[in-house]
């Protein structure tokens, strides 16, 4: 039992790390994505290598896994990011698919569809979580930073970010250079946890994944998308002994908050102290007022 | 003639590829977001025609009518209840991408959990035999008809946007909704009317794509991920590019498949769409539209 503890909660920092990513990319700099499995799949495959044939370090592999994934968003960031709106989208979701497609076809270093067994099960559970501190730490950093104001700015408005002097399509590009590079590092802890890869693991279903528990936990909030990795997986996970209806569940949960919260759990609000306070004190005001107003009336 | 064949072929999976494209283009057309659930829409038609087949023993052309209505209905009860507390609710159409994406989780396995995931095939009701073309080419008479019946229908459209109060007004909307509205137009009965529409395409397409392949809850996101490509080359929201889009797909798919390899068959698909937009950011036909200070 403890064991299956250990693994939900290894699994949830993998998914915390790719929401992370996707976070950056949908949440701060406001590009909606549906190919970031992609990236999950070439850090996955490339730890997976690694580790297996050329017997490196896991910590190295998994770091090489983010570095290939980051590179390779970089390259394609640059010419398909100039699109805007849902044609990215949509160039997205190929770009994912062809990822993908390229691993099942290309036997001889991937194995092809059949997947990719036997791999060192290094992600322990203390190892995803050291990860997923250390880099949810630095996407605060990053987040905060004056590239984090630059994102945002390119989010907000566009051509006036690009008035004020912001290299607008550098910073689209950096963003998902990053993210890349956060998907790919949540793919090769992935491969640790499964010692197991196959293709259609990161297909269109898991890219739409990972972007549906970035918006239903709030665009902009690095804790919101940590809490809608959290629910999103937990969902999917205490259901599993009814696995029929668990993926019912799970898109009926999405359909229901986001019709009756669209802005997602947190908003763009973070999780801090502050924001805490605010919400007892808001609640305590209201009561208050009730108070005063119902006895204004009986006076 | 092996590649008159091949070209037969690919248009006819393009023009279903194309009743797909068309009713996911008019949807973006009005609310300007890519509607995720199209899929679910024709899978509900597609199982609808087939227990009318199975189980309640009618003929194709009844059972073909109840599945073009049960999906369009099914499709205006979806937007009834998911789309438009939202769209009500706040502008960005975002959120209404993610809602659709949940919407198309959910028909998805509703019939994962209520009939199973298994492979069904429709009982043989459209002719399947080999016509010989003029001596020209062998083709089988299913894919003919396909491809006339999806001509057929795309002419209906077509006649329908351009001959009807309803039309002018969708293709008001598509210029600017907001306007339409202002001008007098019921935008809730419209826009009702746009995915009652949408349904009835996708389960035109759906049948067809049950009959040519099988039928399974799943179909719907394949497919659909295709008709989506399709619309982007042609340029979103443009109905003539979902069309031509749609049989460059087709086309690009056979030839692929004949001709090289059928595992290579989606590589090209994708290839053609990235190489499209790098020329062509805003696809083939679709408005450049440039942003306002």
């Amino acid at each position: 039992m403890q064991g299956y503890v250990a693994g939900i909660i290894t699994l949830l920092a993998i998914n915390c790390i790719a929401a992370l990513g996707v976070s950056l990319f949908t949440g701060f700099t406001g590009i909606f994505t549906l190919g970031h499995a992609g990236y999950m799949a070439i850090g996955a495959y490339t730890a997976a290598i690694l580790t297996f044939k050329y017997s490196v370090h896991f910590i190295p592999a998994i770091i090489c896994g983010g570095l290939l994934a980051m590179i390779v968003a970089y390259l394609i960031g640059i010419p398909t990011l100039k699109l805007v709106g849902d044609y990215y989208t949509i160039a997205s979701l190929g770009l994912g698919e062809a990822i993908r497609l390229i691993i099942e076809n290309w036997e001889s270093v991937t194995r092809g569809a059949r997947g990719f067994p036997g791999i060192a099960p290094y992600t322990s559970l203390p190892v995803a979580l050291v990860f997923l501190i250390i880099m949810a730490v630095a996407m605060f950093f990053i987040v905060n930073s004056s590239y984090g104001r630059a994102f945002k700015a390119c989010r907000d408005d566009y051509v006036a970010a690009s008035l004020l002097g912001f290299n607008t399509a550098h910073y689209r590009v950096l963003s998902l250079a990053v993210s890349g590079f956060y998907c790919g590092v949540s793919g090769a802890l992935l491969a640790g946890f499964m010692s197991f890869v196959q293709p259609v693991m990161f297909d269109m279903a898991k890219s739409t994944e990972l972007v549906s528990v970035v918006v239903f936990g709030g665009l902009g909030s690095i804790s919101g998308s940590l809490i809608g990795a959290t629910i999103l997986t937990l969902v999917t996970e205490l259901f599993r002994p009814i696995s029929q209806y668990r993926m019912l569940i799970y898109g009926l949960v999405l359909v229901f908050v986001m019709v009756f919260r669209p802005e997602g759990i947190m908003g763009t609000n973070e999780l801090t102290l502050n924001y805490i306070k605010n919400i007892f004190s808001a609640k305590k005001k209201a009561s208050e007022f009730d108070r005063r107003t119902t006895d204004d009336c009986a006076s | 003639m092996d590649i008159i064949q091949q070209l037969i072929n690919g248009l006819s999976v393009g023009s279903v590829y194309a009743l797909i494209a068309v009713g996911y283009s008019l949807v973006y057309s009005v609310l300007l977001f890519s509607n995720f659930a199209h899929g679910g829409f024709l899978v509900i038609g597609g199982y609808i025609c087939y227990f009318a087949l199975r189980s309640w023993g009618m003929n194709i052309y009844m059972a073909s009518f109840a599945a073009l209505i049960g999906a369009g209905l099914s499709a205006v009860l979806v937007e009834r209840v998911a789309y438009r507390p939202i769209r009500e609710r706040t502008p960005i159409t975002l959120y209404l991408l993610i809602v659709s994406m949940g919407i198309s989780i959910v028909i998805e396995n509703i019939f994962v959990v209520t009939i199973g995931g298994r492979f069904r095939a429709l009982p043989p009701v459209i002719p399947m035999d080999p016509v010989n073309l003029f001596g020209f080419a062998t083709t089988s008479a299913f894919d003919l008809l396909s491809l006339l019946t999806a001509v057929v229908f795309l002419i209906g459209l077509q006649l329908f946007l351009v001959k009807t109060k309803w039309g002018l007004a969708i293709r008001a909307a598509s210029y600017n909704l907001k306007t339409a509205g202002l001008m007098g137009v019921n935008v809730n009965r419209l826009i009702g009317i746009v995915f009652f529409v949408a349904g009835l395409l996708a389960a035109v397409g759906g049948i067809f794509l049950s009959a040519r392949y099988t039928l399974y809850p799943q179909l719907g996101s394949t497919i659909t991920t295709k008709a989506f490509v399709a619309a982007v080359i042609g340029g979103l929201g443009s109905l003539p590019g979902a069309v031509i889009g749609s049989l460059i797909l087709g086309l690009a798919e056979m030839l692929t498949a004949g001709f090289i390899s059928s595992q290579f068959r989606d590589l090209v698909v994708f290839a053609i769409l990235i190489l499209t937009l790098i020329m062509r950011p805003t696809g083939l036909f679709g408005k450049s539209v440039g942003e306002k200070v």
